[in-house]
């Protein structure tokens, strides 16, 4: 049997399970992309209840509805638009009133709202008790409890999105009263805009005028209402006859005492406060929260340092550590495919150069990224998902927020940088959670400057070769070396070029919660891991691929006399001032697919074989050829010069900058060959070897 | 010189609005009865008071002038000695109270003029503008309104007797200071002054006036932390009054402060349920008027 199709809107704060409910109802059937035109996600997917079949789209979490950010121009023109037939507001229950800001918002946009009261254990685990049915009665329109981690709920909330969209239960949503003069004054831009005919969300557009909001107020002044996403069915009304109505707008606001803009908010939230009070009793007295206990420590104004220390160092340990043994096991499950392809291939007579391009520069040079990238990866975003989840990840930008603001950044930088250890790219599309535009520039150009997993990896395996029982030290070096000159380049950035940017940082601390398994393991494969991998792969095959043809071209020649060898030979005289051969040059060139093949492309460029695949034998090589000095050079340059394609792809697709996109090449590259230069030029002089 | 102080006390008396005669003058300051009649006598003579009903004495247009004037020389003298010469508080009264008499009118403006046509003499107490009224002040008595829990703001102290106002002033008790009466015991009022606790005996109390505590809004960032204030006004603009409006920062709401973060910046606020951090600056556009501590 099937019904037809209904589409709905998820619209709620940030942190309040949304998308748990989003993913709990469509399981692995949705997808992600981006709105039109906008670096916001906008993931939609598609569930079958009671016959239906019903399109869910997740909306940016945002606090309001006011236009003041990109999230809440997302969330409202989608709200506004014909699209969807029901939109559910969720809403957590632990702190209602604050929620009930933005229920009260949709409410005025469209009779078709669902309320979902999420986190309806956390409200009992805290003494509380809420009052479901008075709340449904004074909203007038349904409100359903919910634990969306534990699926408690949801096929009433289904339901009640059917019931709705399709019209079996009339809503009659509650209407604000914003006092005599406000409302007097929304009369008679009513008044106005009836005489424009504009039909439809009159009270709501007048509303909006004496806030004056800015998206609403340029399409008046620009005369063209389509653009936010008005039923403007009728005929467009004459530009001076909007203008008109902007002027009476802004007149009445500035007769309104106290500020209409701080009144129309202070009215709904003094609603908000009384429904709250009406519906929500206490049943235990209150008890220091865990919460609370847990600050006391976390956000210490000692232990606080070397807590953060201990997560941080435990956390890249673990990854590293951890990641060993399934990288081995991806090695040689790669390899033992490319030998099944080798046989395959020879069993139907393929020409060697078929052979030679598909499996040791395809499926050798692919699994090798696969191999290594894969596991630390997983590792690395589960462990930080796990902290993000359980509540600890926003009290490190709290705790931060004023170091990152001497370089004139802000406590959410940190995080960004901290994604950046796992992955620069996840590092760089996470600078989402930045709202401030110059902030989140400053992130994004500065994330290839941090250390990612694949760098650490393979930096240290040369860090272990080269400085044996030193390595800790080193290790610790570079570490410090990378924080520098992110810090450094953070600081160069907004000195320069934001010098009058205001920043600015405003975040909820939310209650540390028990993780969830399930929604921590889903973020890190689904959202961070797959992305990040099918995008590495996209850019690694054809590159290795490249690659093998590079060294292997043409067929029986001398090393010398492949495009690998005549590279080497160019690029020579650049490294020169470096400490870095021809040899090595090219190897860096050929990380840039993937940082993480240093050791395999050293092993080509110095001739030692022709794929890109792990090997003993360079390692032996390189302990015997470079000195003390050349290698700690050379590390330094990799650890910094470039970010990867991978990153180049995803800071153009966040930014949509070729400006920003350049600088966030140049910059590395300017600043390791700086550093580099200077520890090999003082390391000569002092004849260091 | 004793004639025109006892104008002057003859002005407060009549200002209240009681009724008065030489006697009851002469005991309000402090006088024999018996000099009464001389006051009386005097007044009359110098055309500064009529004699009415019942042998009570009414002030003259001309007498009133002259106490307004007196006044206003006394307060002017104060001020200039502790603004200028830097002489202590308890010491001006009487040295004040020598010169008012010797000054013409032209030297009373330009000592104004001087001043910079200051509005309180150092007690607290009003300087009447030239041949305007002494102005009627609000302020009551500690004494009379020194109930447990109030918050009351020193108005002024009384010029006299002149030890009892160096002890106040010792005790950091001087006109603009903010007090909470905390009990009354025994003749004694204990009050809590800048957080420590301060015993005041009631006949000291008399002698200090005071107004309730104008709300006065003090910028979030500033609050200890561990109090509770209530938000009176968000005083950013634009995209920053939305984003605190809509996290909840409306007028009315209430909010504590829970902590700062290991450097000083930025401070956690709870608002509305739910915790929220914010840097000092930011925290500084919000306006609250404060409730007290946890």
């Amino acid at each position: 049997m099937n019904e037809g199709r209904i589409v709905v809107g998820l619209a709620g704060n940030p942190n309040v399970g949304k998308s748990a409910i989003f993913n709990t109802l469509t399981g692995s059937r949705q997808h992600v992309g981006n709105w039109p035109g906008k670096t916001i996600e906008r993931a939609e997917g598609v569930f079958q209840h009671g016959g239906w079949e019903i399109h869910l789209v997740d909306l940016p979490g945002t606090y309001s509805l006011a236009a003041q950010s990109p999230e809440e121009i997302v969330a409202r023109d989608y709200i506004l638009s014909e699209e969807p037939d029901v939109i559910v507001d969720i809403v957590d229950a632990t702190c209602l009133e604050r929620n009930l800001n933005l229920t009260l918002q949709s409410l005025e946009l469209t009779d078709k709202v669902v309320v979902a009261l999420n986190l309806m254990d956390e409200v009992q685990r805290q003494g509380w008790e809420i009052d479901i049915e008075t709340l449904q009665a004074a909203l007038g329109v349904p409100v359903i409890p919910t634990v969306a981690t534990e699926g408690e709920g949801l096929s009433e909330l289904a339901d009640a999105m059917i019931v709705v969209a399709k019209g079996r239960q009339t809503t009659e949503p509650i209407r604000m009263d914003y006092g005599l003069t406000i409302e007097g004054h929304i009369q008679d831009l009513e008044a106005d805009l009836d005489r424009l005919a504009i039909d439809g969300q009159r009270r709501w557009l007048a509303l909006r005028l004496l806030e004056d909001d800015p998206e609403i107020v340029n399409a008046f002044k620009a005369g063209d209402l389509e653009k936010c996403c008005l039923r403007d069915d009728t005929e467009p009304a004459s530009r001076e006859a909007l203008h008109a109505v902007l002027r009476r707008a802004t007149r009445l606001r500035e007769a309104t005492h106290p500020d209409a803009r701080v009144e129309i908010v202070r009215r709904r939230y003094e609603l908000a406060h009384e429904l709250t009070h009406r519906v929500a009793h206490r049943l235990r007295p209150e008890e220091m929260s865990q919460t609370e206990r847990m600050d006391r420590i976390i956000t210490h104004r000692i232990w606080s340092w070397p807590i953060l220390l201990a997560i941080l160092v435990a956390v890249l340990w673990i990854t590293i550590q951890g990641a060993n043994i399934p990288s081995s096991w991806l090695g040689n499950a790669f390899g033992w495919l490319a030998e099944r392809a080798r046989d395959l291939l020879a069993s139907i007579n393929a020409p060697w150069w078929l052979v030679g391009s598909l499996v040791d520069g395809l499926i050798v040079g692919t699994g090798t990224v696969i191999a290594v990238m894969l596991p630390p990866m997983v590792i690395f975003f589960t462990a930080f998902n796990l902290l993000e989840d359980i509540g600890f990840i926003p009290r490190i930008a709290f705790n931060l927020d004023r170091l990152m603001r001497a370089m004139g950044s802000q406590g959410k930088h940190t995080l960004v940088a901290m994604m950046c250890f796992g992955c620069n790219v996840t590092g760089v599309l996470s600078s989402r959670i930045i709202e401030s535009p110059k902030d989140r520039i400053v992130a994004i150009v500065t994330a290839p400057l941090v250390l990612c997993n694949g760098r650490f990896g393979a930096g240290l395996a040369l860090i272990i070769l080269f400085f044996g029982n030193r390595a800790l030290e080193m290790t610790l070096i570079y570490l410090f070396i990378s924080v520098g000159a992110m810090l450094l380049a953070t600081w160069i950035l907004n000195r320069f070029l934001f010098r009058e940017e205001p920043g600015g940082f405003v975040m909820e601390l939310p209650p540390y919660r028990k993780p969830k398994w399930d929604q921590v393991i889903w973020r890190t494969l689904v959202y961070q891991v797959g992305h990040t991998m099918g995008r590495a792969i996209m850019i690694a095959a054809p590159a290795t691929l490249l690659i093998w043809l590079l060294g292997n071209l043409p067929p029986g020649a001398p090393f010398e006399q492949t495009p690998i060898g005549r590279l080497v030979r160019t690029l020579a005289p650049m490294g020169q001032p470096l400490g870095l051969n021809g040899e090595m040059m090219v190897a860096l060139l050929f990380t840039l697919p993937a940082k993480e093949i240093i050791v395999s492309s050293l092993a080509m460029t110095y001739g030692l074989q022709t794929t890109l695949a792990d090997s003993q034998a360079i390692l032996d090589y390189l302990a015997q050829t470079w000195t003390t000095l050349v290698a700690f050079s050379f590390i330094t340059f990799y650890m910094l010069y470039m970010p990867c394609l991978v990153t180049v792809w995803a800071t153009w697709k966040e930014t949509h900058s070729l400006k920003w996109t350049a600088v966030s090449i140049l910059l590395p590259l300017v600043m390791a060959s700086g550093i580099t230069i200077l520890i090999y030029q003082v390391g000569s002089l002092l004849r260091f070897s | 010189m004793e004639a025109e102080d006892a104008l002057k006390a003859a002005y407060a008396l009549q200002e209240k609005g009681n009724a008065w005669h030489g006697e009851k003058l002469a005991q309000s300051m402090g006088l024999p009865k018996a000099m009464g009649q001389d006051i009386t006598r005097a007044f009359v003579a110098s055309g500064w008071a009529q004699v009415g009903v019942e042998g009570a004495l009414r002030l003259t247009e001309a007498g009133k002038a002259r106490a307004r004037e007196l006044v206003r020389a006394h307060r002017l003298w104060e001020q200039y000695l502790v603004k200028q010469e830097g002489m202590p508080l308890e010491a001006v009264h009487s040295e004040a109270h020598r010169r008012e008499h010797e000054m013409s009118a032209e030297e009373v403006e330009r000592l104004d003029e001087a001043l910079g046509h200051p509005a309180w003499d150092p007690h607290g107490h009003a300087i009447p503008g030239p041949g305007s009224p002494v102005p009627f002040s609000e302020a009551r008595s500690l004494l009379a309104e020194g109930v447990p829990d109030s918050r009351l703001r020193i108005a002024s102290l009384d010029d006299e007797p002149a030890a009892l106002l160096a002890q106040l002033l010792a005790l950091g008790l001087r006109p603009g200071v903010d007090i909470e009466v905390l009990d009354q015991e025994g003749g004694v009022l204990r009050l809590r002054l800048d957080g420590e606790p301060v015993p005041l005996a009631f006949d000291a109390a008399e002698h200090i006036s005071v107004v309730p505590t104008p709300i006065l809004p003090v910028p979030m960032a500033e609050l200890p932390i561990g109090s509770q204030a209530r938000v009176v006004d968000i005083a950013g603009t634009g995209r920053h009054q939305r984003r605190m409006l809509d996290m909840g920062f409306v007028p009315g709401a209430e909010v504590s402060t829970v902590r700062k973060a290991p450097l000083g910046d930025p401070i956690e606020y709870r608002i509305k349920g739910t915790a929220v951090a914010l840097r000092h600056e930011d925290a500084a556009t919000v306006l609250v008027e404060e409730l007290g501590y946890e």
